[in-house]
């Protein structure tokens, strides 16, 4: 299924947007066939025991395909919802709540970096303020030191390390990291500035959308 | 006046330390609490240990029972961590089930032992396809000042290298399982992985080891884990943006503290087989 | 979050419009809305819409072993859940009443109706069997999930492959995809629920209510039906009385749906079939179309990586050996058997004897006197700690029932007097 491609290649990337009728902004992501919808509700009510009298609580809910939530699962919510609340000006929301639910349709790779992509296209979608836009991407090493860009399934098992990388659009600084696997301090900034390039790519495609979306005004 | 300041505006009275290059605590930017280790003072255990860092406490008990493989790896034993975050050691936290914050530590050292492979699975391996040792190591913080997350993995690590599993053979006759506790064999770890956590403070302020307040009102919290010069883990969950330099500077003081922490750990443990 | 009720100009109108035997959205009253069938990549992951609401499901297998009552037989398990995606009043964690009745009917309908033979998931008898996992994960709540839902996990059980089993006497050998291909599961037949929304205390009825018409109705009736025309399951709920009529028209018009749906069924299995037999494009990314507004599509982008390995050079010269400097940081003092200390840095409220402590335990009171017991206790220890610098008292069993058991009083200037052993009875023995 997959096309042959080389290392420094990002796969072709889908979106749909807008698509569920009941949530305030929705995103369908595609990243070869590692596929994330991504549904948000807010700024929305939220219950007293958590709401914030300064800002908006930003909660994130992440539904896999097969079984029950576990802990794993709590690592991932918990790693989206701090990268989404840096992003979001919640002090423009006080006492609300933004509600954040991403359910795996596909993993075939890169799948963390996936999911905080859709995220920020669903926030771009419910048009919520933002500080700027964030842009994650994977990368695995190999364990003959080569470094490939967005693996798919195959590759990253046949890896040492996997690192997924999140850039802010202002200035390219890492806003996420997170790592599995061992490596090098050369390759962990090898790495980074590999993502960094790539992440550019990720923020036009962004761009392109939007622009496709809001180009006839009903 | 410093009271009424630390109480109404907390950020402003740290700023204030911060930008003479100190702590309301006396330490550096760079400098780590005193971190104080006890080995093997649970003799329940197979192995313990305690940990302090400064006031941080965490106290990690390891567990030995015999159980069977999963049937796609015949040969992998289990070591199962779990991180307990009771009302005891912080008000935040109520009794019941484990809240979010305690998952995720459970969840980070699953992570951190995962990718160091600091223990063999393999090793913990009686009878290939029937037998195998599951360690259950639990880690129950007894005070919550800031960086629990260090103190689990500097407990686990040190409470694995004092774990002692008794041998174990099996009947080959009655197929009963015979215990011999006079013969113990060390648990072999293979790297020591140190995990060093840095708070980011103001966008621009990097503080290494944050106490509870410094925790509370940071932008953000970086991760690094190390075992010997290479890195194993590098986790930051959001918050502030961090430049690539300010990120090698990290992974540097990282490095260094993990030479200081494995040093820890080998001395004390060194006196304890005196 | 909650959700927007239903206001009553609203209720009104639809309950007008359905009077004047027509329907909000310009169907007939036995008209189903559009179903859109769409696979994933992995066996057994479906995606259906109908009309807008959709449901994801997925099929997994595991081995386990067998029910002591049915040695014999594998097991389907079925799992609904109702995602706080799908509708802002869904809460994630625990099944509202919705939820239950939803589950509830697909178990009766799938399990139940043993559309799909067990006994050929068993492996070895006693010890081995399949557990076929089936999980409905709800996108978009817009009327008649359950329909929705079926049609979905009965495509999807069709759909999947488990993995193919050699046994040979004792030992089980499960293949891999890649070594043998999958096998199918037998399915006898396909039952599909049909919802049918009643009003005017059961004279009129509507096929496939949307949600403005489920908020609204009197009652609702599912039939689950094969397309042999066998009914799978029957339910009626609802503040209306049924004439026996109603409900043998109901199964009819529910026979001529089931056969529709089924076709459309059988027509995507076919089609996935042949897109995977000739090696063409399938899953999830295939399906979004392309020529909408709103969605977006960009082929393999290249990444520019040569500026990456000069800067990389530039940076790793930049550092330096900084090892000479740390011998004085990172020596370790053992107290004690067991016990050893490394840095200086911030406060410890351990008895250390260093008289540097005492000077910074002065700032941390007012943050202690806040925390509970046992932090007040490690005060008044470290307070102790001053006149008894040298001495380490190490608890004896004759020491132990001659300590009072002092309540941990915020007091400490009582505790200052007393050694500091006999304010934590026999718990830090060792540990100084």
């Amino acid at each position: 299924m997959e096309v042959d491609r080389t290392s420094h290649e990002l796969r072709p990337m889908t979106c749909e947007l807008g698509h569920l009728s009941r949530s305030d902004g929705s995103a369908t992501l595609t990243q070869g066939d590692t596929t994330v919808i991504t549904s948000m509700y807010g700024p929305g009510d939220v219950r007293i025991s958590k709401e914030i009298i300064d800002k908006a609580t930003v909660e994130v809910t992440y539904r896999p395909k097969i079984g029950l939530p576990k802990c794993s699962d709590k690592l991932k919510e918990r790693l989206i919802r701090n990268t989404c609340e840096t992003v979001i000006l919640s002090g423009l929301h006080p006492r609300t709540g933004i509600d954040i639910i991403l359910q795996e349709m596909q993993n075939s790779g890169s799948f963390l970096s996936c999911c905080i992509n859709s995220a920020c296209l669903a926030l771009l979608d419910a048009s919520i303020p933002l500080k700027y836009l964030i842009a994650a991407v994977t990368c695995c090493i190999s364990d003959k030191g080569e470094i490939t860009l967005d693996p798919d399934l195959k590759q990253e098992k046949k890896s040492v390390a996997i690192l997924t990388f999140v850039f802010d659009s202002k200035d390219f600084n890492v806003v996420t990291v997170s790592t599995s696997g061992s490596f090098s301090n050369e390759q962990f900034q090898s790495c980074l500035m590999a993502c960094r390039e790539a992440s550019k790519h990720v923020i036009t495609f962004y761009r392109e959308s939007m622009l496709k979306k809001l180009s006839k005004s009903v | 006046m410093a009271n009424d300041l630390k109480t109404f505006q907390p950020k402003e009275y740290y700023r204030k330390f911060l930008e003479k290059d100190v702590r309301p605590d006396g330490r550096e930017l760079g400098e780590c609490r005193s971190t104080v280790v006890n080995i093997g003072s649970i003799t329940t255990a197979e192995g313990s240990a305690l940990v302090k860092l400064g006031n941080t406490t965490v106290i990690c008990g390891i567990k030995a029972e015999l159980a069977n493989p999963k049937a796609d790896e015949p040969k992998n034993g289990y070591i199962v961590p779990n991180v307990e975050l009771s009302p005891m050691c912080s008000a935040q936290f109520r009794p019941g089930a484990p809240g979010e914050q305690a998952q995720v530590l459970s969840q980070f050292v699953v992570d951190v032992l995962q990718n160091s492979e600091c223990v063999n699975l393999q090793d913990l391996c009686i009878v290939s396809g029937k037998l195998v040792w599951m360690l259950q190591c639990d880690m129950i913080c007894l005070d919550y000042d800031g960086n629990v997350a260090d103190a689990c993995v500097l407990s686990l690590v040190s409470a694995l290298k004092n774990t002692c599993l008794p041998k174990v053979t099996v009947n080959e006759e009655t197929q009963a399982i015979e215990t011999d506790d006079k013969i113990t064999n060390n648990l072999k770890v293979q790297t020591t992985p140190v995990s060093t956590t840095f708070a980011i403070f103001d966008d621009h302020f990097v503080i290494v080891d944050p106490t509870i307040e410094e925790e509370t009102l940071a932008t953000g919290i970086i991760t690094i884990v190390t075992k010997e010069k290479k890195l194993c883990m590098v986790h930051k969950p959001g918050g502030t943006p961090l430049k690539d330099s300010q990120i090698q500077l990290c992974i540097d003081r990282a490095i260094e503290r993990s030479g200081q922490a494995t040093k820890l750990i080998d001395e004390t443990q060194c006196s304890l087989d005196r | 979050m909650r959700e927007t009720p239903l206001s009553t100009c609203e209720r009104d109108f639809i309950l007008s419009v359905i009077a004047d035997r027509k329907r909000i959205d310009g169907r007939q009253t036995y008209d189903y809305r559009k179903i859109k069938i769409v696979f994933g990549i992995d066996r057994g992951c479906c995606s259906v819409e109908l009309g807008k609401t959709r449901v994801l499901a997925q099929v997994s297998c595991e081995v386990t072993e067998p029910k002591q009552t049915r040695p014999t037989d594998g097991i389907l398990f079925m799992n609904v859940e109702l995602s706080p995606m799908a509708c802002p009043s869904f809460e994630s964690g625990r099944l509202s009443d919705e939820g239950v009745e939803l589950n509830r009917l697909l178990e009766r309908c799938i399990k139940e109706s043993r559309c799909l033979d067990t006994e050929s998931l068993c492996i070895v008898a006693g010890q081995k069997v399949w557990t076929i996992r089936i999980d409905i994960h709800v996108l978009n709540q817009e009327g008649n999930i359950l329909d929705c839902a079926s049609i979905a996990a009965i495509t999807a059980l069709v759909h999947f492959r488990r993995p193919d089993v050699t046994v040979s006497g004792e030992d089980v050998t499960i293949h891999e995809l890649d070594d043998r291909d999958p096998v199918p599961l037998s399915v006898h037949h396909m039952p599909i629920c049909v919802s049918f929304a009643f009003f005017d205390q059961g004279k009129f009825l509507l096929v496939d209510p949307e949600n403005g018409e489920e908020k609204v109705m009197d009652g609702k009736m599912v039939i689950g039906m094969n397309k042999h025309r066998e009914i799978c399951t029957l339910q009626i709920t609802g503040d209306m009385l049924l004439l026996k009529e109603q409900v043998l028209r109901c199964s009819n018009i529910a026979v001529v749906k089931v056969q529709e749906i089924s076709e459309l069924i059988q027509t995507a299995l076919e089609n996935d079939k042949t897109a995977r037999s000739e090696g063409r494009k399938y899953g999830f990314a295939e399906s979004i179309e392309r020529e909408q507004i709103t969605t977006h599509h960009t082929d393999i982008t290249n990444v520019d990586m040569e500026d990456i390995t000069k800067t990389n050079h530039e940076t790793m010269d930049e550092e330096e050996n900084q090892e000479q400097e740390n011998s004085e940081e990172n020596k370790v003092t053992i107290l004690e058997k067991g016990t050893g200390i490394v840095g200086e840095g911030g406060r410890n409220s351990w008895l250390m004897s260093d008289d540097d402590e005492d000077v910074k335990i002065e700032p941390s009171i007012p943050n202690k006197s806040k925390k509970h017991k046992q932090k007040e206790k490690k005060e008044a220890y470290s307070f102790g700690d001053d006149s008894e610098e040298e001495e380490t008292v190490v608890l004896d069993e004759s020491d132990l029932h001659m300590i009072k058991k002092v309540p941990g009083s915020s007091d400490s200037v009582d505790l200052q007097s007393l050694k500091p052993s006999k304010s934590t009875p026999g718990k830090k023995k060792k540990k100084r």
